[in-house]
């Protein structure tokens, strides 16, 4: 691949951004992309520098110092049109509650000049996607928590971004509208948008191509879901079941073992990670009256432990 | 490449704006509501004309002539009489606040009276209410020219006689005075309040940050935002000026025109003012304070709407021309009571213009610094 494609194909480029607030550094060096198409992920804690990022990718924030290239452009040399390329859904506001879906979407519409056949063919589109059932005329304050959110999603459809910057979307909404809402995201990522989305929803995450581990303005990790596993977990692991009414000092001799680089709390359960398997073996033999091991793949969460927590 | 402001986008916000207070009794009920609460308290509360007043009488000569003056006191219309006899202290009505006044007539007024020497009464003010206080002091001397005359047959007949007709307000009807006045403090506070919140809630919910994420300009933000509010400004003025002339019965000499220039320029200073206070909190509580400190204090105590600038120390009266309800009252008490025309209201108008202009400059440059990356 040359050069001029891999350009064509990258829809967020970013190189070096560092945001400082006065004396505190939101966002520090951090470089990366993404590609056309692709759900790209930004996972970390609040206050990690994610809403940050996506701030000044959306032109709400200048950055301090770095690079940023947006649907191939450059904010410094002109806002309006990455703004028109792109679509932001903020993690604090969706719509107006006082406004019905019509007005709300209309609204949209006209702050991006949207000849009105187009807005309403775009907005048909949009709710068929989402499978909209209620009334266009009842007041968002009506609607559910998930309907409200996707029928944000639409609203910021509307002007055909090229890249949709979803800040948490899914935050506060029941399981069920979480995936919902997911299936959504990847059914637009299939039809060519790029979807750059922020989450702490650790279970959300495996939907991603890619993902970023925020800590502390830095990115920690970026890679797709399985490579992370692999990378952070070269080692096995395992789950761990008390036996009822066993002594609690199980866990300290287990600790002291050789055999294991660290157990954590996950629960009723334990996660183990082993550093020598043959002795993990010997050892479980002897203390199968204190657990029951079973060996598992690791989630994101133990990734996100393992890399975020495990580096502090 | 920049993209030029455009008015439909600017009609966007404002037909949104519109939902927003249509569907929100609150924003709707302040500013009608406001404006005919105030001018109605105000109005009929604040009537500086005195009558009825409580005056207690001590009678300690009990002749013909004594009767005759306490006729005189209760004749003229002002005053409320009560006779007690005199036990203890004289000035004890005064102590208990039973009465504004005290008539102490010595033992043997009448002989005096009759043989024309000179008849002292001594008469004892509540000094406390100075308003009141002056008032009662001027009756007073209407009062001994009239039992000069019933009395003791003499008429006073002085050779100069000043007789001063009052001009604008013949009757020197107090309302006439507060009621156009008190437009200028009820429009500050509305159009100061009513922007402020009206962005700051924009701000508080996150949706400032939303409409900045498309290409919308600043300018059709603030230009958005406050057109519905001019609106609502000068149908509160309106409000005001039919309660004023149907209600109050208050004549309007001057020109409509004038009057609603006035008011227009006075309305876009003060919205910028509550555009600055939002940009500077961002809260709808603390613009709603802010507000109602800089819309109402200065307006009230600062303004000529009740107490006279001609009255203030220099430096106060400076200070007053900073702020536009001071022209704003020469304007409206010119177009209501004076009939004044544009020569005559030139400099206030001037004066509001170059205020709503800097007023607008600036805090739409604050606005644009602050959303603008």
């Amino acid at each position: 691949m040359n050069k001029n494609d891999k350009e064509q194909n990258t829809s967020v480029w970013v190189k070096n951004l560092t945001v400082k607030f006065g004396s505190f550094t939101a966002v520090d060096h951090i470089s990366f992309h993404v590609n056309s198409g692709e759900i790209f992920g930004f996972l970390g804690a609040n206050g990690a520098g994610k809403t940050t990022t996506i701030r000044v990718l959306c032109g709400l924030l200048e950055p301090t110092s770095g690079e940023v290239r947006v649907a191939g452009l450059d904010p410094k040399k002109g806002l309006e049109a990455v703004k028109a390329r792109v679509g932001y859904m903020s993690q604090k506001f969706t719509l107006y509650p006082d406004m019905t879906v019509d007005e709300n979407l209309e609204f949209a519409a006209a702050l991006h000049k949207i000849p009105s056949e187009v807005h309403k063919r775009r907005r048909a589109e949009g709710l068929e996607i989402i499978a909209f059932k209620a009334k266009t005329r009842q007041l968002v304050s009506e609607l559910s928590g998930g309907t409200k959110q996707e029928v944000a999603l639409v609203a910021a459809l509307l002007h055909d971004p090229e890249i949709l910057f979803l800040d948490e979307p899914t935050a506060g909404v029941s399981p069920v509208s979480r995936s919902r809402f997911w299936s959504i995201i990847r059914g637009l990522s299939h039809r060519g948008k790029t979807v750059f989305v922020t989450t702490h929803y650790m279970d959300e995450a495996e939907n991603c191509g890619r993902i970023a581990l925020m800590r502390d303005g830095r990115i920690v990790a970026l890679d797709n879901p399985a490579n992370l596993k692999k990378d952070t977990f070269p080692e096995p692991l395992y789950e761990l079941t008390p036996r009822p009414g066993v002594k609690s000092d199980w866990l300290k001799n287990l600790r002291k073992d050789k055999a294991v680089l660290s157990v954590k709390p996950y629960g009723m359960r334990y996660h183990a990670i082993v550093s020598n398997a043959r002795r993990w073996r010997e050892l479980s033999r002897r203390m199968a009256g204190d657990f029951k091991a079973r060996p598992i793949q690791p989630s994101l969460e133990d990734v996100f432990i393992r890399v975020v927590e495990g580096a502090k | 490449m920049k993209d030029p402001v455009n008015l439909n986008r600017a009609y966007a916000i404002a037909f949104k704006e519109v939902r927003h207070i249509w569907r929100d009794p609150f924003t709707l009920g302040l500013a009608l509501g406001l404006p005919l609460l105030m001018v109605l308290f105000f109005g009929l509360a604040m009537d500086f004309n005195v009558h009825d007043i409580h005056l207690t009488s001590y009678d300690s000569d009990h002749s013909r002539s004594s009767r005759q003056l306490l006729e005189t006191f209760e004749s003229s219309g002002y005053f409320l009489l009560r006779q007690e006899p005199l036990i203890g202290n004289i000035t004890e009505p005064l102590d208990a606040n039973q009465a504004k006044a005290v008539l102490v007539i010595p033992p043997h007024f009448g002989r005096y009276v009759v043989s024309r020497m000179d008849s002292p009464v001594q008469v004892l003010i509540d000094g406390t209410d100075n308003s009141t206080a002056g008032v009662i002091g001027g009756y007073m001397e209407g009062i001994q020219s009239a039992a000069n005359s019933r009395l003791a047959n003499v008429s006073v007949s002085p050779v100069v006689t000043l007789k001063p007709r009052y001009l604008f307000n013949p009757e020197l009807n107090s309302r006439w005075f507060t009621v156009p006045g008190l437009a200028a403090v009820v429009l500050a506070i509305i159009s100061i309040l009513l922007t402020a919140m009206t962005v700051a809630r924009e701000w508080e919910n996150g949706s400032m940050e939303l409409l900045l994420s498309t290409p919308v300009h600043p300018v059709e933000i603030i230009l958005g935002k406050l057109a519905p509010y001019v609106v609502l400004g000068l149908s509160a003025q309106a409000l005001i000026y039919f309660l004023a002339r149907f209600y109050f019965g208050i004549p309007f000499m001057g020109s409509h025109v004038l009057f609603i220039l006035g008011t227009f320029l006075f309305v876009a200073a003060y919205m910028a003012l509550g555009l600055l206070v939002s940009v500077t909190t961002r809260q709808q509580i603390l613009a709603m304070q802010f507000s109602m400190m800089i819309g109402m204090l200065p307006n009230i105590l600062l303004s000529g709407f009740i107490f006279p600038i001609e009255n203030m120390p220099a430096f106060f009266q400076y200070l007053t021309m900073l702020f536009p309800a001071r022209w704003f009252v020469l304007v409206i008490r010119g177009c209501f009571l004076r009939g004044s025309d544009l020569a005559q209201l030139a400099v206030p108008l001037l004066a509001m213009l170059f205020m709503a202009t800097l007023f607008v400059t600036v805090a739409v440059r604050r606005f644009k610094k602050d959303v603008e990356p």
